[in-house]
């Protein structure tokens, strides 16, 4: 068993280091790059080392998601080197979307509440940072993003307490209410929130100068380079997953679980059930706003009419057909997101839809809530729980 | 003349009294849906908007309004059965979440249809009563034939409902059903059916209630008419109690009229702020509605 851990370790750092060199010397026009590049690939090769390490997911859990979330994320922005722009866009806007899906993800999957209202609370996180970034220009954007989600959360928890004492239906109307009504609130703060007209970032907004010196960029302009913005997002995304999975197992993960499944027994067990489930309430509004934000900052404009009714149960639905408390299921409802887009036009453009017609212009709805009622009905733990089942059969069946 | 019935407060509440018999209405529908089967259902006003529409295209056939209103009542019963048959009757004893998600992914689907088919541009239905208020001295008061109109069909609608319940058979199986399935089974009611029927009747009534908003000359008919109503309809239902027919009525009124006056004193953005803090405040205060006994949850 060592030896079979310790060949693997070493046909994997093997090729990493191959590929590295490979595309070091065939890309690199600057030095700077180089040592770029050869910094990314050390951090993968050691990240990688101390996932396979024997045991350490048993020993060192949260070590061993940490080096999973570095040898992740590092792939991840070194991708984003060879992106097109429009690819790393697209990259951006699914990997903002995947933090909304997990906090989702983890108010429906580990406390068995529900929110149809998470699209007006990305919106909520979105407007603070356009409000933020045009008002105190010479904020870090990091900070910024703080404030939106410490907004966000604030707002989750005035509409969370009610939520104290609510079961599934009454608190899913309410946040369908909270989503209905977010257009008429952001209408009656005009002056703040410029109503429909939305908001425009200041293009004073730049990245740190430590971030912009290391990628040697033409501009110092945040905006101007997706890349930034997909590494930024790509980087607070990583942060954000590291922060959940750790929660998931953690005491107050498994409180939550338990009020899922038997709120009599957690109660019987000393557990406060309001604070537990504001507690859900808010992280997940916390994470929605940090999404909305990212959004803002990628769009470099806020405009209130994303944040609708749709894009709440557009949210519900990626996180039923990823998987409801899963954080793998996040990944993949972010993926499905920033490329669903593309998927149906190909899709009506090779069907002989009219692209301009009322039919393309509903096919994402119908295919979306089509595709939750499917999920639902037929495999309710959705991609990643089918797939589990899949894996555990196989193993059964190896094993017998 | 006495200018009190022409006066500000009386044109609220008239106005306020006719939009809140719609949400009464609606409100009721989500009622008889949550007593029978215990959903509430998020597509609520997407079925009889679809079931609206079908009799909409019956009406392009230069038929009377009557044809219209009846085709549509009757698409939407046929909406409601067969939704329960196909759909819903795979949710009952499932987790609570699971009904709302199906739900909801309905809605959009049902909206998305009907857009795809009519598109999204509102389509209007001259009813036979004329939208222009009445005149007293000179001055209008806030009371239309079509008004009328409106608070008489509702009023019908929920006394019809009620009878059923109270004085016939069918009505105490449906009771009987809802309160005790097991019970109900064994002294012969078959409850499966009834299940059925109290999707029906509900998707009847709303149905009705999306006829009369079709109907206002102001609004007319879209894919999304009834988000909007849905959305004070659930407040209604859950102010009064899900479980309180009654309640649902009377808290749709009623915050009808409030809202009213907050649109006319304050501004069209307060309207649904106030109703969502309608709905917290009465959530916080009574979790299980105004209108209902408090009961234990059984385990």
């Amino acid at each position: 068993m060592n030896w079979t851990r310790l060949k693997r370790r070493e046909v994997l750092s093997t090729i990493l280091i191959a590929v590295a060199v490979a595309i070091t010397s065939l890309t690199t026009s600057s030095v700077r790059d180089g040592v770029a590049i050869g910094v990314m690939v050390a951090v993968a090769i050691i990240g990688i080392a101390t996932l396979t390490a024997n045991g350490l997911r048993a020993t060192h859990p949260v070590l061993a998601r940490a080096a999973l979330t570095v040898v992740v994320l590092d792939v991840s922005l070194f991708a984003t080197y060879f992106f097109s722009a429009i690819t790393n866009f697209n990259l951006a806007i699914g990997a903002a979307m995947s933090i909304v899906l997990l906090g989702l993800s983890f108010l429906t999957g580990a406390s068995g509440q529900i929110s149809l209202g998470n699209g007006a609370f990305m919106g909520v996180g979105a407007l603070i940072m356009g409000m933020w970034a045009n008002h105190h220009t010479s904020t870090p954007i990091f900070i910024t993003l703080l404030i939106a989600v410490a907004g966000g959360a604030f707002v989750g928890l005035l509409l969370g307490l009610p939520a104290t004492r609510l079961r599934g239906p009454y608190l899913a109307g309410m946040t369908l209410a909270f989503a209905v009504a977010f257009t008429a609130i952001v209408n009656s703060f005009s002056s703040w929130t410029g109503a429909d007209a939305g908001l425009q970032l200041p293009t004073a907004v730049t990245p740190p100068h430590w971030l912009s010196d290391f990628f040697s960029s033409q501009t110092t302009l945040l905006t101007v380079n997706s890349m930034w913005l997909a590494d930024i997002t790509i980087l607070v995304t990583g942060v954000a997953f590291f922060f959940m999975a750790n929660l998931f197992a953690s005491r107050t993960g498994r409180t939550m679980r338990l009020i899922r499944d038997n709120d009599v027994a957690a109660e019987l067990v000393g557990i406060s059930l309001p604070r537990a489930r504001v507690i859900a309430f808010m992280v997940s509004s916390a994470y929605a706003a940090l999404g909305g934000a990212l959004w803002t900052l990628i769009n470099n404009s806020v405009s209130p009419s994303t944040y609708s009714l749709a894009l709440s149960i557009t949210i519900l639905s990626l996180v039923v057909i990823g998987g409801i408390g899963t954080i793998s299921g996040a990944l993949i409802g972010g993926v499905i997101y920033a490329y669903s887009t593309n998927v149906i036009s190909w899709f009506t453009a090779h069907t002989g839809i009219n692209p301009q017609g009322n039919l393309a212009n509903q096919l994402p709805g119908i295919i979306f809530g089509g595709l939750l009622i499917v999920t639902m009905l037929f495999a309710p733990m959705g991609i990643v729980g089918a797939l589990r089942r899949l894996w555990s059969k196989r193993r059964a069946r190896t094993a017998g | 003349m006495d200018p009190f019935l022409t006066s500000r407060i009386v044109s609220d509440i008239l106005t306020g009294l006719t939009n809140g018999v719609i949400y009464g209405l609606l409100a009721l529908s989500l009622v008889l849906v949550w007593r029978s089967t215990r959903i509430l259902n998020f597509a609520q006003g997407a079925m009889p908007m679809l079931a609206t529409y079908v009799g909409m295209v019956v009406f392009a056939h230069q038929l009377s309004y009557w044809t219209l209103v009846i085709v549509s009542i009757v698409a939407g019963f046929a909406i409601g059965g067969v939704t329960e048959r196909v759909l819903v009757r795979h949710l009952y004893g499932k987790p609570e979440i699971n009904p709302i998600v199906v739900m909801v992914g309905f809605l959009i689907v049902l909206e998305g249809v009907a857009a795809a088919i009519w598109s999204t541009t509102p389509r209007g239905t001259p009813s036979p009563f004329s939208p222009i208020d009445w005149q007293l001295n000179g001055r209008p008061i806030a009371l239309s034939a079509f008004s009328v109109y409106e608070i008489v069909t509702a009023l019908v609608v929920m006394i019809g409902v009620a009878a059923l319940f109270r004085f016939t058979k069918l009505g105490l199986q449906l009771r009987a059903s809802a309160l005790a399935p097991e019970v109900s089974r064994l002294l012969g009611v078959r409850v499966s059916r009834m299940l059925t029927f109290g999707w029906i009747l509900s998707t009847g009534v709303g149905t009705i209630c999306t006829v009369l908003v079709a109907s206002n000359f102001f609004t007319g008919l879209t894919p999304q008419v009834m988000d909007g109503i849905f959305a004070f309809g659930f407040i209604a239902a859950a102010v009064g109690g899900l479980d309180s027919p009654v309640g649902a009525i009377v808290s749709g009124v009623a915050i009808g009229i409030i809202l009213q006056f907050v649109g006319d004193y304050v501004n069209s953005n307060a309207i649904m702020i106030t109703a969502l803090i309608i709905l917290i405040i009465s959530l916080m205060v009574r979790p299980n509605g105004l209108f209902t006994k408090s009961t234990a949850r059984r385990v």
